[in-house]
């Protein structure tokens, strides 16, 4: 008859430092995780409450801030270039949709100048970007 | 003298330190509310599109002005937040009823997006965005 030997080795894993291991893969993914922003213009968008989703892959954005300022793709811009930016744009995917991003104190005869740019570049579907009420 | 050796430890227990990170982490990733960005969708006349001659009773007028008031024209001057409800009872009125958002160029963007966010909120379908001329 044989004696089972018992084993010498340990079945257990050490989990003490897995803490440890967790913090340095986090730290690690948020050092060189690098998100695309586009920063636009600092602005404070308007609030409403029947606001849609957004889709954001079909979305051109123009910034305006309340110093008649306008910014597309992260470029100052003249009023009467946007009918160029915008139809070259369109050119590329006629299916986009142009967000206006415009702070609430903005003239509104900057906003129907943009639109009357955007009606010339036949850029016809807009949408004005706003805060919905649970946004701080 | 002989010095007496306290009993008291003086390391403290960290086994439970991840788990108090952890519970710290889930709070705020539950309590962190972001912005949420919507839009409200409008479609704008392009070049194209034809002018069509509207009847003068299937049309309302709600004049924003420089100074922020609102004025539906034809019955008087409104707050905010009767809009919804005067716009609602016109729609039951008729339902055809197209209605134009007529802002001044010195007034607010907020205020124009105001006015939209009423419209949309009492389902109006047909909604016109204008300019006020202005120096007639």
């Amino acid at each position: 008859m044989k004696i089972v030997k018992k084993q010498g080795v340990q079945s257990t894993i050490p989990t003490g430092s897995m803490a440890d291991i967790i913090f340095l893969l986090l730290i690690f993914f948020m050092v060189t995780t690098i998100f695309k922003m586009e920063e636009g213009l600092p602005i404070r968008l308007p609030r409403a409450e029947s606001g849609s989703e957004l889709d954001r892959e079909r979305l051109i954005n123009i910034w305006a801030d309340r110093y008649n300022r306008i910014s597309i793709n992260d470029k100052l811009i003249h009023v009467d270039n946007i009918q160029a930016v915008i139809t070259s744009r369109f050119e590329e995917n006629p299916q986009l949709v142009v967000a206006f991003n415009v702070d609430h104190r903005t003239r509104y005869s900057l906003v129907s100048d943009i639109m009357d740019q955007l009606k010339e570049a036949n850029a016809v579907n807009v949408t004005f970007v706003s805060m919905g009420e649970e946004g701080s | 003298m002989i010095k007496k050796r306290s009993k008291i430890s003086a390391e403290f227990n960290t086994a439970s330190m991840s788990d108090i990170n952890f519970l710290l982490l889930i709070f705020f990733l539950v309590s962190t509310m972001f912005a949420v960005e919507k839009g409200l969708p409008m479609a704008l006349p392009g070049q194209q599109s034809k002018s069509v001659k509207l009847k003068k009773e299937n049309v309302l007028t709600l004049q924003a002005f420089a100074n922020g008031s609102i004025v539906a024209r034809g019955t008087g001057p409104l707050a905010l937040h009767e809009v919804q409800r005067f716009i609602q009872n016109k729609l039951i009125q008729n339902p055809k009823l197209v209605i134009v958002i007529e802002t001044h160029p010195d007034a607010d963007y907020g205020l124009m997006i105001d006015l939209l966010d009423e419209l949309r909120l009492a389902d109006a379908e047909y909604i016109s965005l204008r300019t006020m001329k202005t120096g007639s």
